[in-house]
């Protein structure tokens, strides 16, 4: 937890920047308590044990700025360290657009940093035992004629972070999250001596959602499903994006609304605010206030309040992400930094990814990507897949060094549902989605 | 370099301080123990829209401290070397003691260095940490003036200059102790052209291991070319049709494929837990004869090079692959007992926040003997050639890897013809590495601000000559 003088520190931090020259600054405090036992083969291979402790601060000094981070946390080291800060501010240029955000935008709702729910108390309960036993009890063995395991990896974590954001405008901000996350990764061996890799990972902030025995079989599963891949002859096919990474499509968009990326001409939607940009019926969100749910924020990192919103509703684009840097140098009005928690609510198809491959009957799943890019100012895209061909809605056999090619425009025109299994715990909750007419080559 | 009495005043540790922290990390039956001090200084400055108007500076300090029972690690840090947090990590690390079994062996076996005398690879005659940040602001707008001047359609500059310095004191139970300063300036740049009506983004970056004597009018130019030569082709540039064909690597930062789709599958590691595709293939042929890949923490100022690992273990030059015999994996002290043999210097660690594993430092290969890069280019009735790679990624276990292609030419009938960009390169790691048909002798060591991400953030560098890759995937339309 944060003790008093943690919280009090901070905002001496203030008054040292102030008392060093400063004529605004905000300071955030950072600390995360983390816990790892990692397994190799069913053994403890490694047990760790951390506490991270550190104060930003960025200065506004003679309309100058700066951004300054340390864990030197002692007054004598602070005042010492915000001092020298304060100087090297002075050496840049002027940047009138530099400002703290209006304070009537910042989150005033943020008192305890419980609000939304995701600081479980039962996380200062867990004991070194049980930590290993959640390692150790979640590791499996399996042997069949046509394949073995050669190693399985294991890794439980659990940890407590918080963030306190104050600024010299009054903006006192915290936030405050607990997290359990178990991962494991398996390389199999066919008898014909080739290798197969498969992973798995669940996390949860409350311990009682917290589901560690998914991971091992769900790790087996996809490793052995690899065993056979076969290539593709080049083509257009129907693709299904597995909600396990299917945010790999979504983020270029994100990316693109930035109003970083719209300032510097390297957005493929620049000027799209208010136009149909995607199909009509298709909604992206932003679900930062949704209680209980993991990676949730009340505020971002200029402590201005964060909201439930559409980002594109019915295929129009609704915002652009604009911090306050952003708003006084584009002249536009300031929203959120960036998207917290995007969510892409059912299209046409309220199921997984059996049931947009039944719907689509003919096609390739995607599970994986392996490299690639997308070009931000084109949204022209290149990205290396790993998935299987699957016919008549059931999967026949995987395949391997395969690319999509394409724009991510004209991909999004092209799509066909998505489904409503976005994984919980990932940050973006992104569904299975069915793409139409997609270039694959391998 | 500081002597080891000032690197222990630097941390405000004794001698005899350092042997009851570790005295306690061993308490509960351990074998090894060791400790990382860390103080790094990280500074930045920003030029964008025509100013140099944002910047800063950050601390990072503490000290890490690792327990082992046979190959199993206990691993805690503090942010501090008051010595109280340090013995309360000491305890929290010799936990592994009691929850480990017993394992293979020892990493705390004594190791006799190959290398006498004390080396220094990156001599820092100017420290950054005495310069004060106004002094480089002109570097900086020299860069986007020197880039203006030779591309008309230069809509946006973004260059960055940012130096980091971290005095390392490493101590063991073996009683060794080992200190380092390591420097690493780097310039970088992103540049948007606009030429009627349609955008190109481009980057380009050095980094070296050196002092602020780095920083020279010469270096501005270099990469205001690196980062505007090209851009006609790039905007004419297209995707080409996608399939299986011969590609032609040029010098340079094709070496990145060395890295990706080779080194990583040679890290002990990965081989140790069987993972690797290359677990089984010691001593057996990988390569075509005359292809030697090495792994060199010896290149002067290089960014990949080290004086001492993270574990206290001379820099070395190791050869990975030699006339196409796999003769070593890259191997930190866990690795090398479990194998019976000498570390090879490639203990690295992100900070002291991490335990240390094997990570490459400088991979290329030696240049051979099948002439020029045109020569290559000559030999090839229809293919690709690449000279701009980026975004490589691997899977370890299968062997497969891809890397993104930045900018390239179709060849046809042993010429370069229609620019290409925006598409991948696919293919398998041992069969693309058995399937190197010639070599040219132009070995070019890149001196971009390659970082690898293998579970911790590690700086290297790459290098390769130009190479003919007998059959590869493509993807394009």
């Amino acid at each position: 937890m944060l003790e008093k003088e943690e919280l009090k520190l901070t905002r001496e931090c203030l008054q040292m920047a102030l008392e060093a020259g400063a004529s605004k600054a905000r300071a955030s405090l950072s600390k995360n308590e983390m816990s790892i036992v990692a397994t190799l083969d069913s053994e403890v291979d490694k047990v760790s044990g951390c506490l991270d402790r550190s104060i930003s601060l960025n200065l506004y000094v003679d309309g100058r700025y700066g951004t300054f981070s340390t864990n030197k946390l002692d007054r004598e080291s602070l005042r010492a360290f915000i001092g020298k800060a304060v100087g090297t501010t002075r050496m840049l240029a002027e940047d009138p657009a530099r400002d703290l955000p209006d304070p009537a935008r910042t989150a005033k709702d943020a008192k305890d940093g419980k609000e939304l729910g995701i600081c479980d108390p039962a996380w200062e309960s867990v004991t070194p035992e049980q930590r290993i036993a959640f390692a150790l009890g979640n590791a499996i063995s399996a042997y069949d004629k046509k394949w073995k395991i050669v190693s399985q990896e294991g890794e439980y974590s659990d940890s407590q972070y918080h963030n306190y954001v104050v600024d010299t405008q009054g903006t006192e901000v915290l936030h405050s999250e607990t997290s359990f996350e178990f991962f494991t990764e398996l390389t199999i061996e066919d008898n014909r001596g080739h290798k197969y890799s498969g992973g798995w990972w669940e996390a949860s902030p409350l311990l009682k959602d917290f589901h560690p025995e998914k991971v091992g079989p769900a790790a087996l599963e996809e490793a052995v499903m690899q065993i056979g891949p076969k290539r593709c002859p080049s083509g257009k096919y129907r693709a299904v994006i597995d909600s396990e990474v299917s945010q790999k499509v979504l983020n270029p968009i994100l990316n693109a609304l930035n109003a970083f990326s719209i300032q510097q001409k390297n957005s493929f939607l620049t000027d799209s605010l208010g136009k149909q940009i995607f199909p009509a019926g298709l909604d992206i969100m932003d679900i930062p206030r949704t209680p209980g749910e993991a990676c949730g924020k009340m505020f971002d990192s200029e402590g201005v309040a964060s909201s439930n919103h559409y980002i594109i509703k019915d295929g129009v684009v609704q915002e652009y992400f604009v911090n306050t840097y952003m708003a006084n140098k584009l002249g536009i009005p300031p929203t959120i930094e960036d998207a917290i928690r995007p969510y892409i609510p059912p299209l046409n198809m309220p199921g997984g990814r059996n049931e947009l491959m039944q719907l689509c009957q003919d096609g390739i799943l995607i599970t994986d990507f392996c490299g690639g890019n997308s070009n931000p100012a084109t949204g022209d895209f290149s990205y290396a897949i790993q998935g299987y061909r699957f016919k008549d809605g059931k999967i026949v056999h995987p395949v391997r060094e395969m690319l999509i090619t394409g724009n991510i425009v004209k991909l999004w025109g092209q799509i066909i549902a998505a489904g409503n299994d976005a994984r919980r715990c990932r940050a973006k909750l992104t569904p299975t989605l069915a793409f139409d007419n997609v270039d694959f080559s391998g | 370099m500081k002597t080891k009495d000032e690197y222990l005043n630097l941390f405000g540790v004794s001698s005899a301080q350092l042997r009851t922290l570790v005295a306690e990390g061993m308490k509960n039956g351990g074998d090894w123990c060791d400790l990382f001090f860390e103080d790094t200084s990280y500074s930045e400055l920003v030029l964008r829209d025509g100013e140099v108007s944002s910047g800063g500076s950050h601390i990072d300090y503490g000290c890490g401290v690792r327990v082992l029972k046979g190959e199993k690690t206990g691993y805690a840090y503090a942010e501090s070397t008051d010595i109280a947090a340090l013995m309360t990590a000491a305890r929290n690390a010799s936990v592994i003691a009691s929850a480990a079994g017993s394992g293979h062996g020892s990493a705390g076996k004594p190791y006799i260095s190959k290398v006498s005398g004390r080396q220094d690879f990156y001599p820092m005659k100017e420290d950054w940490r005495q310069s004060e940040a106004s002094r480089f602001v002109p570097v900086l707008q020299k860069l986007e003036a020197a880039i203006r001047a030779k591309d008309s359609s230069v809509h946006k500059v973004i260059a960055a200059l940012s130096w980091q310095v971290s005095d390392i004191l490493m101590y063991n139970s073996l009683g060794e102790t080992t200190a380092d300063t390591r420097p690493v300036g780097s310039l970088t740049t992103t540049v948007i052209f606009i030429r009627g009506g349609r955008t190109e983004m481009n980057n380009a970056s050095k980094s070296f291991r050196a002092g602020v004597e780095i920083m020279s009018d010469s270096l501005v130019e270099e990469l205001a070319e690196a980062v505007t030569s090209g851009m006609d082709e790039r905007f004419e540039a297209r995707r080409p049709k996608g399939g299986k064909m011969p590609v032609v690597m040029a010098a340079g930062a094709s070496g990145i494929l060395l890295h990706e789709a080779m080194g990583h599958a040679f890290e002990a590691d990965f081989n140790r837990k069987g993972q690797s595709i290359f677990s089984d293939k010691m001593g057996c042929r990988v390569a075509a004869e005359g292809i030697n890949i090495i792994d060199d923490a010896t290149i002067p100022g290089n960014r990949g090079s080290i004086n001492v690992d993270d574990e206290g273990i001379a820099g070395q030059k190791t050869y990975m692959v030699e006339d196409g015999i796999l003769r070593s994996y890259l191997h930190d002290r866990i690795s090398a007992s479990f194998y019976g043999v000498a570390p090879t210097g490639n203990g690295r660690r992100e900070s002291f926040r991490y335990n240390p594993i094997p990570r490459m430092r400088c991979t290329y290969m030696e240049s051979g003997r099948d002439g020029s890069c045109e020569d290559l280019i000559a030999s090839v009735r229809k293919g690709i050639f690449v000279d701009q790679f980026s975004n490589g990624e691997v899977k370890i276990g299968e062997g497969d890897f891809t890397f993104y292609v930045k900018s390239g030419r179709l060849i046809e009938n042993g010429r370069l013809t229609m620019p290409v960009k925006d598409i991948n390169i696919v293919g398998n790691g041992p069969k693309a590495l058995a399937d190197i048909v010639a070599v040219a002798s132009d070995l070019k060591i890149d001196n971009s601000t390659w970082t690898c991400g293998k579970e911790q953030s590690a700086l290297v560098s790459c290098g390769i000559p130009s190479v003919l890759v007998k059959s590869l995937t493509v993807g394009g339309e």
